[in-house]
């Protein structure tokens, strides 16, 4: 009897312990705002279901210059962690220097490649190898728009960026603010983005802000960016020094402000307050000819480790961030959408909805295309000078003819 | 008993040595073997992670041709210059007309020196809101009637860096008013009491007199003072994040950013080592005249 008891007991703790022993991951990321980490338990707790442990190591603040710090010091006491959220051209630049796993095998059995717009392989691939699982999309070339102002002024959803500048000064002289942002580089370099593309065609932008073409960053076309970033600063407030997105958004809802440029991460500000799109506020692109959609991806590498069960986790991982079942639930919390592109748009919302159908069109007319402000089009020291260039030119009287000279020579002097 | 008397007097002779011994690996290990690499890798084209191939002075020239560059070696001058000339001068008066057997001095000591109790987080945040035109100081004066009254300088990239100035000399005034102040208490009486008896008046006797005696604490302020505005990275991070554009980016800001956010590793290091040379140009002077004198003395 009492052998039965001490086994019974022994069979109910060692359940548990059963469960943890496949193995455990440490992750190493970036995001620690109450969504993100919701959207994160999502993974989690599809990875638990496998057997595997998920351990948070979280190292949040300046845009993931700090996590990446983290990282470095990690790889070089030869401590890495099982796998790191990758912004950008990390993934591939940390693939260079041979630390990270290939999940070739992984990608082929599982479509990978097929899943996923070709624009994005460029940065979960380096070579041959699959270095990294993305888990999302979002698009960075958004206008949100208090749908009540928009009405009252008589404004439909501009077609051009003519209309929509048109729109603006109308907007100014009743005296609403058209614009809310902040004076922050990155701010100013969404709406630099957008412009490049959207003036000009996206092969213009391919060509400027990918390959950085000498003809292309010196010409008249570019001129014509800078002037319409000029027109752009002539509708946002003087008091946008030193303003937070968040706090800019929080502008457009409150019918301060007619709009704002950002990506899909600020659609949570406007949901949290229960407004709908296209009831309570508009979320529409960028206008131009040919609608771009500039994504930003966020995705899972794994590094070379020698412990096996890690090994196993790392494939458990890889596995859970690439179900689609796992990127729904992801996104709908996130607020971004699904970087395979086979996951049903049921139960997203409307803003969501348009943004698969834009990214579907935008696949197909060649206009899917990196975010140069996020670290997705020219590597960071040449997207920095755009950045650079463009944020002086917004908060300064230069001319649009001294910012294009100021770009070819940053941009050389970088090469 | 004598072999014993003998280790013990060896041990003392030892101990200092030993003591220090482990701090004095730790400063060799961590900072002077860490400047020697940033100076290593200055000289190579290390850009994502460090490479150890050298190019010779490619990385400097290209920090040189560096327009931000340019804008936050100027910066760092107006900002040292003013910020130094103010907070001292701001710091001498304070201390001079609270000497002056005032009632409530500790009290009024402790509200002067209180903003260096502050991190600079905290003032740039501060006065960040202050500053600010649609919340702060021009608002306040604007709704108060005066309508005409502009103070708009953190939105102006020429005038941006003044306001890094005044945040800057609002924190660091109260600390030189405390140094300035122990010096002046260290005063001999009889020597002010001697000049009055010449018939001097008090603002001679304070411009020939006694801010010359106040030589040392005026040289601990300046050197002490120099550091702070070196090193100001967290006050322009908080205040402007170095905007608006890259009006008031420092070395220090630019450093942070081209190694840590550019991929550009070579060229931080080398404007890390620009930057070395800098202080090494204010502070090697100094002890060097400080030595000459102890060794006289």
């Amino acid at each position: 009897m009492s052998k039965f008891l001490a086994s019974l007991v022994a069979a109910t703790m060692l359940v548990p312990a059963a469960a943890r022993a496949e193995g455990t991951i440490e992750v190493l990321h970036h995001w620690v705002s109450q969504s993100e980490v919701d959207a994160l338990n999502v993974i989690r707790k599809d990875l638990e279901t496998k057997g595997f442990q998920w351990k948070d190591s979280a190292v949040g603040g300046m845009s993931g210059a700090n996590a990446q710090q983290a990282l470095r010091s990690r790889l070089t006491s030869g401590d890495p962690p099982g796998a790191m959220q990758f912004l950008g051209w990390e993934g591939p630049q940390w693939a260079e220097q041979g630390v990270v796993r290939d999940l070739n095998d992984l990608a082929k059995a599982g479509g990978w490649r097929e899943a996923l717009p070709p624009q994005l392989l460029a940065f979960v691939t380096s070579g041959d190898a699959f270095i990294a699982a993305p888990i999302n999309m979002h698009r960075q070339n958004w206008v949100w728009a208090n749908k009540k102002i928009f009405d009252e002024a008589g404004i439909a959803v501009p077609k051009t960026w003519a209309d929509l500048i048109a729109a603006g000064k109308k907007l100014k002289e009743k005296g609403v603010t058209p614009v809310a942002m902040g004076d922050e580089p990155w701010q100013i370099g969404i709406i630099f983005d957008a412009l490049l593309s959207d003036l000009n065609g996206p092969e213009f932008y391919k060509k400027a802000a990918i390959d950085l073409d000498p003809a292309a960053l010196n010409s008249p076309e570019m001129v014509k960016v800078f002037d319409a970033l000029r027109e752009v600063r002539g509708l946002v407030d003087d008091n946008f020094v030193g303003r937070d997105w968040a706090v800019a958004t929080g502008m457009v809802i409150n019918g301060e402000a007619a709009m704002q440029f950002m990506g899909d991460w600020a659609k949570g500000e406007f949901l949290a307050k229960g407004l709908k799109p296209n009831t309570d506020f508009y979320c529409f692109a960028t206008p131009a000819k040919v609608t771009s959609f500039q994504y930003v991806i966020d995705s899972f590498g794994m590094f070379t480790v020698k412990d096996e069960t890690v090994q196993k986790a790392q494939v458990a991982l890889a596995e859970t961030i690439m179900d689609p079942k796992v990127q729904k639930g992801f996104n709908l919390i996130k607020g971004s959408i699904p970087a395979r592109t086979d996951v049903s748009v049921d139960d997203f919302d409307d803003c969501a909805k348009l943004g698969f159908n834009e990214r579907a069109e935008a696949i197909e007319a060649g206009s899917m295309l990196g975010a140069m402000t996020h670290g997705f089009a020219a590597k960071p020291e040449f997207a920095s000078v755009f950045g650079d260039v463009a944020a002086q030119f917004f908060v300064g009287k230069m001319s649009s003819e001294d910012a294009v000279k100021m770009l070819v020579e940053g941009i050389d002097n970088a090469r | 008993m004598n072999a014993a008397k003998s280790f013990s007097s060896r041990l003392a002779g030892w101990l200092p040595r030993i003591v220090v011994a482990p701090s004095l690996l730790v400063v060799i290990v961590t900072v002077y073997l860490f400047i020697l690499w940033t100076g290593v890798i200055s000289f190579t084209s290390s850009k994502f992670v460090p490479v150890y191939d050298f190019v010779g002075l490619e990385q400097f020239v290209r920090l040189w041709a560096t327009p931000r560059w340019h804008t936050a070696v100027a910066n760092l001058f107006i900002f040292s210059a003013l910020f130094l000339v103010l907070s001292t001068g701001i710091g001498l008066l304070m201390a001079i007309l609270l000497d002056q057997n005032i009632r409530s001095e500790g009290l009024l000591r402790a509200v002067y020196l209180y903003p260096m109790a502050l991190s600079f987080i905290v003032t740039g945040t501060a006065w960040k809101w202050i500053m600010n035109p649609g919340l702060g100081i021009q608002k306040v004066v604007n709704e108060l009637g005066w309508t005409g009254f502009t103070f708009d300088w953190i939105t102006d990239p020429n005038m941006a860096i003044y306001t890094v100035v005044i945040a800057g000399v609002w924190q660091s005034s109260g600390f030189a008013m405390a140094i300035f102040l122990a010096g002046l208490r260290g005063i001999d009486n009889s020597v002010i009491k001697a000049a009055q008896i010449e018939g001097a008046s008090l603002p001679l006797i304070y411009r020939q007199i006694i801010i010359p005696m106040l030589r040392p604490a005026m040289l601990s302020v300046i050197v002490l003072l120099s550091y702070i505005a070196i090193k100001s990275f967290d006050l322009v991070l908080a205040l402007t994040n170095g905007g608006p554009g890259s009006a008031t980016e420092l070395p220090s800001t630019f450093m942070f950013s081209a190694t840590f956010r550019r991929n550009q590793m070579g060229v931080g290091a080398a404007s890390a080592i620009m930057m070395l040379m800098t202080v090494a140009a204010i502070i090697i002077p100094y002890l060097y005249s400080e030595l000459r004198e102890r060794n006289n003395g």
